[in-house]
């Protein structure tokens, strides 16, 4: 069967400095690859040039079968790709509730015609109009937000109509994942989903994520808690520097001395630092 | 036949000198504080009359008035700088945007207070010998304002590129965080860029003062305007591109009027600027893109939680402002009707520059477009007033939204100028269009308002319709707002490329933001047409876009309610305090700057 | 024992409605290497910020050579003797090489000794000394890490605060910085070093803290450290397997 995602030698340059040099991977359906590396590996950028938000400058992305290759980010939401931003790119005067029906926008009917001038005037029409269909459609969404937010038990469902700006990091990172989850998304990519979050959120967090593969969500994870990457990934890549260094189940590539080297300090190859960073403690 | 082109060509170089002595400014201006300064003309203008005051009242030769000029100028930079800008250092990010333009409208009127709205001469300081050359001939004053332009250009480049302040306005302007991880004082050098732009500023004005032997107060603008189309041109920032920029400018402008006439000159200008944008947002001399920085969330407008007021409470005021005409006061009418017409436009803009973030600074056009199309519609085709003013919001919506296209994928300050070029150019067409227009004559004779035979030319039938259109426009908007539209323009405003990668695409949903805010707006204009049955050129003119603004700043952005309490405010407020005519304009620009200081969120808080 | 170099005591800052650090108190010995470890957003770039003066901690004091100076400006905080690696290196790409080393001058004024201090740098740094005249920005990575090095050096402070100098690096390059960081404080001046990567830092480092979510959640000699299993737990999250 074909690969969900098919990323095949994505190069960019910015000015003197290569983000990404050859970046090159395949996502089957249900699957879960996580993207690790240290920081400025390129991993974020290898995000922007998936997710449409970044051009490459060499190199092809295939996503469900179809060329997106730099294809707008509008597109490739329709398409079915959901993604989180490393910073947790809220919408910080709208609510939590608005944050995540912004996620369903591409399901919206309304939406839909993507004929021009006719489409956004019958789409205006409907928003001003608002027939019982379109009402049902709305209080469908909302009722579908509200089941997406409570995955975070009450973190955040006492906090629908708190503006986003006003939320912890923590919440402002949930939020953006009901956002995506909202899309109802066929590819989710997800970066550093619990950075900034203590031990107690992070399991939290690696729970949700874990639920979301067990419901056979295929995923694109970027973290740097290798805990959690080694507990859910089905496939880990390792970048520095732009390049893949290796990729494998997340039992070789801990073993990999390349990884180690690269993730964990040179100065630690082979010795008792990296034992300790990288092995589980017995 | 060569010869006249020579004379074209020295007048398009000493233009282009002028408008980089301005242009500079911008770009230093820019490059440090990454800001486009609204208030730049209204610099030029000080120096110009500061000149003509040194002359005329203390005989001061040329040099001593150059100097003057240039204390007084950099003196008012260090003040824009320290009293009106540092202060909103951590506002959001808008805020020192509309503060320069505050401080715009404060200037101006000082200068009009002091020095009366009347043009003046001033004195030419330099002998009036030309030499021919070729067919054409250069004067001693195109002399003085090239040597001015190259010695300028000559002593700023030793100083940014010798001088330990000048690496430090570098080092600030490429990353001021990390100039002041080496020990720059970044608010210091601030400062120093201010005082620099600002004297350069000034020596222009007076340099303009004396090639066209006339100022007046209302230049400003002007000024402001060509030297930021100076900037685009060269690449905002980019100091030496500024001059680039402006030579073209004054070049092309030169050549224009030579081709096609005198009337046509600020069309090429404003042309140019929008091509610029569409094509070469960066400037001629620049090919970077990069990608937009992250955010922080939310920091566009000011945070606020905007206030709740009850629906019965609205019904009440819309009840009570029906009874209104029972009063039987005319003039209280007249205004109402005022506030009323306005309320309209500010709806439109409060939904274009609050809602989605556009700070539309060309907004009086789409009025202007309305209120030609409707009296045209009624006047030539004779359709009814009924339907001719429908008809124009229609036309409006239609045109300003096809007009504003090209700016659809700027941001920030880019859409503020692309607007406010936009809006000078419907004011051009409309100046030079003669045959669909009547040209500068204007339009008279327009029809009264009159619905279905029901005469509404009264005081009362005016201000009855127009309440009862704004109750429907603004029902509408709320609606809008509270549907999934107004959930997109807002996550649109807070953060395009999250919003873009949820399927909300910029154009699309900013195409029916415009087209909404274009219809409310030309039906404002339409109605205000039929109101006072002449309109021109300038019945629309940017002052009125400025204003809107204000209105919609005060009652706070993006609010329904607060667009309607700020217009009325704003409209009816002076004239309860009439005695103040004179210093209106003042007041508004007072207001503005205070409002944008202390309370950002406006009145009724922003949504 | 004398004072420390730099201090921060009991900092809770905060980024917006969000709080950043929980009662921070850490300490940067005279002539020693210090690294503070953490995840992204553990708050260490923020710790960075807070010294340097770019941001203003809630509470809490910033101690430095002996003198207060919380909420200073950056510029003066310079001034009294702390040189900055910005994260991601932050060089003034369109200015020259040799303006950049200039630049991190700009609070001295005696001629000759930065002249003098120009060419010791250019010693640490030979592969700068063949492209003075280049344009930052066109250089490699490596390269740009190595002038902010040197340009945080031209100012002559007695401390050097360095956010993540190995992020992006080559391996050649990773460890050529450490090296060179070395021997910036062999020549006595001391190293503040905030680092994602915990064995790599630890390895030059004298003292070690690791960060997370703006609490200190272990301490000690970075020989300690590195031998202390808790440090994958504090640091690379999650419970234990």
């Amino acid at each position: 069967m074909a690969p969900i995602l098919e990323v095949r030698g994505l190069r960019k340059h910015f000015g003197g400095v290569t983000a990404v040099a050859d970046a090159t991977l395949d996502l089957h359906e249900g699957e879960l690859l996580s993207i690790i590396g240290p920081n400025g590996a390129g991993k974020t950028t290898l995000f922007n040039l998936i997710s449409g938000l970044d051009l490459p400058d060499a190199g092809s992305v295939r996503l469900f079968g179809q060329d997106a290759t730099g294809a707008p980010p509008e597109r490739l939401a329709g398409l079915g790709m959901a993604r989180t931003f490393q910073h947790g790119r809220v919408f910080g005067n709208l609510s939590v509730l608005d944050n995540v029906l912004v996620g369903a926008h591409s399901r919206l009917r309304a939406v839909k015609p993507a004929v021009p001038i006719i489409g956004p005037l019958l789409e205006f029409a409907l928003a001003a109009i608002r027939p019982a269909a379109v009402r049902a459609e709305e209080a469908a969404l909302r009722a579908d937000a509200i089941r997406i937010l409570s995955v975070f038990g009450d973190r955040l469902i006492p906090r629908l109509d708190h503006p986003a700006f006003s939320l912890s990091y923590a919440n402002r990172r949930r939020v953006e994942i009901a956002r995506a989850l909202a899309l109802h998304p066929r590819l989710l990519l997800l970066d550093e989903p619990t950075a900034g979050m203590n031990q107690t959120e992070t399991v939290e967090m690696q729970e949700v994520v874990a639920d979301l593969k067990r419901s056979g969500l295929t995923i694109l994870l970027i973290e740097h808690k290798l805990e959690m990457v080694m507990r859910l990934s089905d496939r880990v890549i390792v970048m520095d520097n732009g390049n893949r260094i290796a990729e494998g189940l997340p039992q070789e590539v801990r073993r990999d001395p390349a990884v180690i080297e690269a993730y964990l300090g040179h100065r630690a190859t082979g010795g008792a630092a990296a034992g300790a960073a990288v092995e589980p403690a017995p | 036949m060569l010869g006249a082109w020579f004379d074209y060509t020295v007048n398009g170089f000493v233009i282009g000198n002028i408008y980089a002595l301005l242009a500079v400014g911008l770009a230093l201006i820019y490059g440090v504080a990454n800001l486009v300064n609204f208030a730049h003309g209204s610099v030029y203008v000080v120096g110009a009359y500061v000149g003509w005051a040194a002359i005329t009242y203390l005989g001061t030769p040329l040099p001593v008035t150059l100097l003057c000029v240039v204390v007084v100028c950099a003196l008012v930079g260090v003040g824009i700088e320290r009293l009106g800008l540092r202060p909103l250092h951590g506002a959001s990010r808008i805020a020192p945007l509309l503060a320069t333009i505050g401080i715009a409208l404060v200037l101006d009127q000082v200068v009009q207070l002091i020095f009366s709205p009347d043009p003046r001469a001033v004195p030419m300081q330099v002998p009036d010998w030309r030499i021919t050359l070729g067919g054409g001939t250069i004067g001693a004053l195109d002399l003085l304002i090239a040597g001015i332009g190259l010695t300028s250009a000559a002593v700023l480049y030793g100083f940014l590129r010798f001088t330990k302040l000048g690496w430090a306005v570098r080092a600030t302007a490429q990353d001021s965080d990390a100039a002041k991880q080496m020990g720059v004082d970044t608010d210091r050098v601030n400062l120093v860029v201010f005082a620099i732009a600002s004297a350069l500023s000034g020596i222009s004005g007076v340099l303009v003062g004396m090639y066209y032997n006339q100022i007046n107060p209302a230049m400003s603008f002007e000024a402001t305007l060509k030297g930021i189309v100076a900037l685009i041109i060269g690449g905002l920032g980019n100091v030496p591109g500024a001059i680039g920029g402006s030579l073209i400018l004054g070049l092309t402008e030169s050549y224009g009027i030579a081709l096609f006439g005198t009337s046509y000159r600020n069309l090429f200008a404003f042309v140019l600027l929008i091509a610029m944008l569409v094509w070469r947002p960066n400037g001629l001399f620049a090919a970077r893109r990069s990608l937009p920085p992250e955010p922080m969330t939310g920091t566009f407008i000011a945070r606020s939680r905007p206030l709740k007021v009850p629906s019965w409470a609205v019904a009440v005021v819309i009840l009570l402002a029906a009874l209104l005409p029972l009063l039987d006061a005319p003039y209280l009418l007249q205004i109402g009707a005022n506030s009323l017409m306005y309320a309209m436009l500010a709806l439109s803009l409060t939904l274009v520059a609050g809602t989605v973030g556009q700070v539309s600074l060309g907004h009086a056009a789409l009025l202007a477009i309305g209120g030609y199309a409707s009296g045209l519609l009624a006047l030539d085709a004779g359709w009814p007033v009924a339907v001719a003013i429908p008809a124009a919001g229609l036309i409006t919506a239609a045109l300003g939204t096809l007009l504003v296209f090209p700016a659809f994928r700027l941001t920030g300050h880019y859409v503020s100028i692309a607007t406010l070029g936009i809006g000078e150019i419907v004011s051009l067409v409309i100046l030079n269009w003669t045959g669909l227009t009547r040209g500068a004559i204007g339009l008279g004779g327009i029809p009264p308002l009159e619905v279905f035979g029901y005469d509404l030319g009264s005081v009362q039938g005016t201000y009855w319709l127009c309440l009862v259109v704004l109750v429907l426009l603004a029902l509408l908007q709320v609606r809008l707002l509270n549907s999934h539209l107004g959930r997109s323009w807002r996550a649109i405003r807070d953060d395009s490329v999250a919003a873009r990668s949820y399927g909300v695409s910029g154009d699309r949903y900013k195409a029916l933001a415009f087209g909404y805010g274009g219809f409310a707006a030309g039906i404002s204009g339409a109605i205000t047409a039929h109101a006072y049955s002449y309109i021109n050129h300038e019945t629309f003119g940017a002052t009125i876009s400025i204003l809107a603004l204000t209105m919609v700043i005060l009652g706070g952005l993006g609010n329904v309610v607060g667009a309607v309490l700020g217009a009325t405010l704003l409209i009816a407020l002076p004239e309860a305090f009439r005695f103040l005519a004179e210093y209106r304009i003042l007041i508004y620009g007072i207001v503005l700057l205070l409002l944008i200081r202390f309370r950002p969120q406006g009145l009724m808080g922003t949504v | 024992m004398s004072a420390p170099l730099l201090r921060l005591e009991a900092i809770n800052s905060f980024y917006g409605p969000v709080q950043v650090h929980f009662d921070l108190s850490l300490v940067v010995e005279a002539g020693q290497i210090v690294c503070l470890l953490g995840g992204n957003a553990s708050g260490k770039s923020t710790s960075m910020k807070t010294v340097l003066g770019l941001q203003r901690p809630g509470s809490g004091k910033v101690w430095f050579d002996g003198a207060d100076i919380t909420g200073l400006p950056t510029p003066r905080i310079i001034r009294s003797g702390i040189g900055s690696v910005p994260e991601a290196r932050r060089l003034f790409g369109a200015m020259t090489v040799r303006e950049n080393l200039l630049m991190g001058a700009y609070t001295r004024s005696d001629k000759p000794g930065i002249a003098a201090d120009e060419d010791r740098v250019l010693g640490l740094f030979p592969r700068l000394r063949e492209r003075l005249k280049q344009r930052a920005g066109t250089m490699s990575g490596g390269e740009q890490q190595m002038l902010a090095m040197a340009r945080a050096l031209m100012g002559r402070p007695k401390l050097i605060c360095m956010d993540e100098p190995t992020m992006g690096l080559s391996p050649l390059f990773v460890d050529r910085v450490l090296e060179l960081i070395q021997a910036i404080n062999r020549e006595g001046v001391t190293i503040f070093m905030v680092e994602q990567n915990a064995s790599l830092a630890l390895g030059i480092a004298h003292y070690g803290y690791v960060l997370q979510t703006g609490r200190i959640a272990l301490e000690g000699p970075a020989a300690a450290l590195l031998r202390d299993p808790r440090i994958r737990d504090a640091y690379l999250g999650g419970a234990a397997a």
